[in-house]
C-alpha cells in the first residue's frame, strides 16, 4: 500500500522534471501540472511499468487558450487516480497515441481528434466518429472559440460574424 | 477460409433488439465473428459544450438527462464534485438520502437489465416477471422524487426532498417483497439448466483482459476483480455502511447475471441499513452560486460501473469544462474483445450483458475498427451469392422465377 | 380472387365501416379493411432519435404486465415495413436525422407519428446543443405530441387511444376512404394535441 505522498516522493526522486509539479489534491487524487510532450513521454512508461498505474480510465481534453490540454486519468490497483497532464500548442497539436499500451483509451483519443482537433500520432485508422457524417472540416466544437450559436444545423455550416472570422483566420 | 468468404453484416441503427440506436458492423467467417466495428454516436447531442453556457444549477438538470436509467448517479457525481470545489460538506441526512436513492436506482436498473437479458435469449417470461417487479421500485422512486424516471433529488449542497417516516415504511415494505422475488431469480439463475447452458461460456473476459480494456462495474466484478468505487473510493456515507463487494469467477455472461442478482440483494441490505440509521437534521446547506476556481475528479459507482466526472471551474457561475466518463463508455472496448471469435447468434446477449447505454456514451463518441472492412452493396452481395452457389454446382441465375401473381 | 373478395367483404362488414354502393370494388374494400385494421390493431415501431433512454424504457414499460398495451391490440414490431405508428423519442440529432427520415419513408401508408416526451416535442433541455436539430417535427410531420420528462406509460396509452379515436372519427365522418391523407399536416390539424 503506497500512500499518495510516497508516490509523489518516488516520482520526484526519479524525475527531476516532476519536482513540485505533482500534488495531492485529496486522498486518492494526485494531480500534475501540465507537462510538455517530451516530459510526458519520459514519465509515462515508468508510471505504467514500475508504479502500477497500468489502467487508464480516461483522457479529458481541455482548451488552455493558446494550447490544448490533455489530462490522462491513470489508476492503480488501490484506486488512486493520477491525473497526468500534457500540453500541445493549438498551432501544432500533436500527441502520441497511448492506445497500444492502454487499449481503453482508443475511443477517447478519437474524440480528441474530432472535438478538439488534436493530431494523435499512431492512432489506428478507423471510420468517422463522434460527430455526424458530413460535419464540416476544421470545426472543433469543444474549442472555446467555437460558438454553437453560429452553427447552422440544417446546412451543417459554421458562419461566424465577419469580425470573428478575421480573428479566427489563422486558426482555421 | 479466405478473405473472399467473409461476410459483412451491418446491424442497426434502428435495431430489432436494442431500444437505442447503435450500428454494429460485424464481419463473419462462416458463423464466427472475426471483426466488429462499433458505430455509435447517434445520440451525440453536444452536452459538454452546452454545460459551458449554463450555470451549475441548470447543469444538474441537463446531466440528469444524460441517461434516463442512471440519472441519479450522474447528478450525484456532479454535485459532490462541485461541493468539493466549493468546500462545503452536505448534511449527513442528505448523504443518507443520496445513498438510498442511488441504491433504489440500482435495483431498478438491474431488474431492467435482467428483463432485457432474458428477452435477448428468448426467455420472455422472465422478462415480464422482472419488469413487473421493477414497477414496485418505480412506484417508490415516484413517491420519493415525484417522477418515475428523472427524480431530481440532488442539488448542490444536499438533496431537494426528504424521506419521511411513512415513506420509509413503504420502502421497507417494497424491499421485503422484492427480496422474495430476487431470491427466486437467484435460485432460477443458479439451478435452471437451460438458462445456465445458454449463458455459460458466452462473452468470456479474463480478469487480465478486463483490467487491460478498462472494464468497469458488474463486467469486471464478474471477472473476479473486486473493483467497486463504493469500496475503493467511498463517497457519500458508503464508508460507514457494511456491504460486500460481489464478485464472481465465471468471467462470462452467466457470471455477470449472477453478480447483478446478488447485487440486488446487497442493495436491499444497504437500503435497510440506511433507513434504520438515517440521522435527523437538515437535508440541504446553502451553496454559493459562484464556485471557486479549481478542478476536481469525482467518481461514483453507477449501476453499470464507475462514473467519472471531471469538473473545472473558473470562479464564475459557469464551469470551464465538464467531462463525463460514463460507465458504458469504458465497457465498449471490453465488449468488442468479447465478441471476437463468438458465434453471431450470441452477439445480442453479449452486447446486452455489458448493459450498454448509448445515451451515456454518446455525449462523446466512439468508433472502433481492428481492420479495414468493405461494405457490400446489394447488387454485389447478390452477385457474391450467385458465385458462391455456382462454385458448389448450383446455378441460381438460371432458375426461372414465375411471374408474381397479382390478386387485386 | 373470389375467396379474397369474400374475406375482405366479411371483414369490412364486421368493421361496419362500409355502406355498400355500386362503386365498391375489391380495391376500395381492401382500403377500408386496412383502415379498420389500423384502427383496431395499430402496430408500432419505436425509434430513438437521440433520447436519454428514459422515454424509451417507459415505452417498453407500457408493454409489460402492469400496463400491457398489447391487450389493446397494439404490437411492437421490429421493422418499419410492418408498422402503422412510429413512436419517436428524443431530440433529433444530426446523426439520426437521415435515418429517421428513411424509417418514416419505409412505413406503409397510412402512417402516423407520435412524438414521445418533451425532447421529441420541442428539443427540451437539449435545445441549443450543436448536434441537436430540435423536436421530431423539425424532420418529419407529427400527429400526436406527448409532453413529459419522462412520459408516463399511462400518457403513452392515452395518446395512442386519442390517435385511434381521432382516426375513427375521421374515417366515419370525414369520408369513406382512409387514404385521404395525402397531406400529412392535414391530419395533424384535425387531431387535437394531447396534453399529458
Amino acid at each position: 500500500m503506497q500512500t499518495e505522498e510516497a508516490i509523489i516522493h518516488k516520482l520526484a526522486e526519479k524525475f527531476s522534471i516532476l519536482k513540485d509539479k505533482l500534488y495531492v489534491q485529496r486522498s486518492k487524487r494526485i494531480i500534475s501540472e501540465f507537462l510538455t510532450r517530451e516530459e510526458f513521454e519520459q514519465v509515462l512508461p515508468y508510471l505504467r511499468d514500475k508504479m502500477g498505474f497500468y489502467r487508464a480510465s480516461h483522457v479529458v481534453g481541455t482548451d488552455e487558450g493558446e494550447d490544448l490540454g490533455f489530462i490522462y486519468l491513470l489508476t492503480n490497483d488501490e484506486g488512486i487516480i493520477l491525473a497526468l497532464k500534457e500540453k500541445a500548442p493549438k498551432s501544432d497539436p500533436k500527441i502520441s497515441s497511448l492506445s497500444g499500451d492502454y487499449p481503453s483509451l482508443e475511443f477517447h483519443e478519437r474524440e480528441l481528434v474530432s472535438l478538439f482537433g488534436a493530431e494523435v500520432e499512431g492512432l489506428p485508422a478507423g471510420p468517422s466518429y463522434p460527430l455526424p457524417d458530413g460535419w464540416p472540416e476544421g470545426n472543433y466544437p469543444l474549442r472555446k472559440e467555437w460558438n454553437p450559436e453560429y452553427f447552422d444545423q440544417n446546412t451543417m455550416t459554421y458562419n461566424p460574424p465577419i469580425d470573428d472570422k478575421e480573428k479566427e483566420g489563422g486558426k482555421k | 477460409m479466405s478473405e473472399y468468404n467473409r461476410v459483412v453484416i451491418p446491424i442497426g441503427p434502428q435495431h430489432p433488439s436494442l431500444k437505442e440506436p447503435g450500428c454494429f458492423t460485424v464481419t463473419l467467417d462462416g458463423e464466427k465473428i472475426v471483426d466488429v466495428v462499433v458505430g455509435i454516436g447517434y445520440n451525440h447531442r453536444g452536452l459538454e459544450k452546452a454545460c459551458e453556457s449554463r450555470n451549475y444549477i441548470q447543469i444538474i438538470y441537463l446531466l440528469e438527462r444524460i441517461c434516463g436509467i442512471c440519472s441519479h448517479t450522474h447528478t450525484t457525481a456532479f454535485c459532490q464534485g462541485v461541493e468539493e470545489l466549493a468546500g462545503i460538506s452536505i448534511p449527513r441526512r442528505a448523504a443518507y438520502i443520496r445513498v438510498i436513492v442511488a441504491e433504489i436506482e440500482r435495483l431498478h436498473s438491474h431488474l431492467l437489465w435482467l428483463g432485457v437479458a432474458a428477452h435477448e435469449i428468448g426467455f420472455d417470461t422472465m422478462f415480464m416477471y422482472a419488469w413487473r417487479d421493477r414497477e414496485a421500485v418505480l412506484d417508490i422512486l415516484a413517491a420519493v422524487g415525484g417522477n418515475r424516471v428523472n427524480y431530481g433529488i440532488n442539488t448542490i449542497g444536499g438533496v431537494r426532498r426528504d424521506i419521511d417516516d411513512s415513506l420509509r415504511q413503504d420502502i421497507l415494505k417494497m424491499t421485503d417483497a422484492l427480496q422474495e422475488q430476487v431470491k427466486y431469480y437467484q435460485e432460477l439463475a443458479l439451478t435452471e439448466t437451460t438458462l445456465a447452458a445458454r449463458l455459460a461460456g458466452i462473452g468470456k473476459l479474463s480478469g487480465e483482459d478486463a483490467l487491460k480494456y478498462g472494464a468497469v462495474g458488474p463486467v469486471i466484478r464478474a471477472s473476479g476483480i473486486d473493483f467497486d468505487i463504493r469500496a475503493v473510493d467511498p463517497y457519500a456515507v458508503y464508508a460507514e455502511i457494511p456491504f460486500k463487494v460481489i464478485t464472481d469467477t465465471h468471467a462470462d455472461v452467466f457470471g455477470r447475471t449472477v453478480v447483478r442478482i446478488l447485487e440486488l440483494l446487497e442493495s436491499i441490505e444497504i437500503i435497510r441499513f440506511c433507513i434504520k440509521n438515517m440521522p435527523d437534521g437538515d437535508i440541504v446547506t446553502k451553496a454559493p452560486r459562484r464556485i471557486p476556481a479549481g478542478e476536481v475528479i469525482s467518481r461514483t459507482e453507477a449501476p453499470r460501473g464507475e462514473d467519472i466526472h471531471y469538473i473545472r471551474s473558473n470562479g464564475t457561475e459557469r464551469p470551464d469544462r465538464v467531462r463525463v466518463r460514463a460507465p458504458s463508455e469504458a465497457n465498449w472496448h471490453a465488449m468488442r474483445h468479447m465478441l471476437l471469435g463468438q458465434y453471431l447468434a450470441d452477439a445480442p446477449i453479449t452486447i446486452a450483458a455489458i448493459d450498454p447505454c448509448f445515451s451515456c456514451t454518446d455525449r462523446a463518441i466512439v468508433i472502433n475498427s481492428g481492420r479495414e472492412t468493405e461494405l457490400m452493396d446489394w447488387p454485389r452481395l447478390r452477385q457474391y451469392s450467385i458465385d458462391w452457389y455456382k462454385k458448389r454446382g448450383i446455378d441460381v441465375a438460371s432458375i426461372k422465377i414465375p411471374e408474381r401473381r397479382m390478386y387485386f | 380472387m373470389v375467396q379474397a373478395d369474400t374475406l375482405w367483404k366479411v371483414m369490412a362488414e364486421q368493421a361496419m365501416i362500409i355502406n355498400y354502393s355500386r362503386g365498391d370494388n375489391a380495391l376500395s374494400l381492401l382500403k377500408k379493411a386496412i383502415a379498420w385494421g389500423t384502427r383496431k390493431s395499430p402496430w408500432i415501431i419505436h425509434f430513438n432519435a437521440g433520447s436519454c433512454n428514459g422515454c424509451d424504457i417507459e415505452i417498453v414499460d407500457a408493454l409489460t404486465p402492469r400496463f400491457d398495451l398489447e391487450r389493446l391490440g397494439i404490437l411492437q414490431r421490429g421493422t418499419p415495413r410492418h408498422a402503422d405508428v412510429l413512436v419517436c423519442t428524443g431530440a433529433v440529432t444530426l446523426q439520426t436525422k437521415d435515418r429517421l427520415k428513411q424509417i418514416y419513408d419505409q412505413m406503409p401508408e397510412p402512417k402516423f407519428v407520435i412524438a414521445t416526451g418533451t425532447c421529441a416535442c420541442s428539443g427540451g433541455v437539449f435545445n441549443g446543443c450543436y448536434c441537436v436539430m430540435g423536436g421530431i417535427d423539425s424532420v418529419i410531420p407529427v400527429d400526436v405530441y406527448i409532453p413529459g420528462c419522462a412520459v408516463r406509460p399511462e400518457a403513452i396509452i392515452s395518446a395512442v387511444a386519442k390517435l385511434l379515436g381521432a382516426l375513427e372519427a375521421q374515417q366515419k365522418g370525414g369520408g369513406k376512404d382512409a387514404d385521404r391523407r395525402s397531406d400529412h399536416s392535414q391530419v395533424s390539424r384535425e387531431i387535437q394535441y394531447f396534453k399529458g
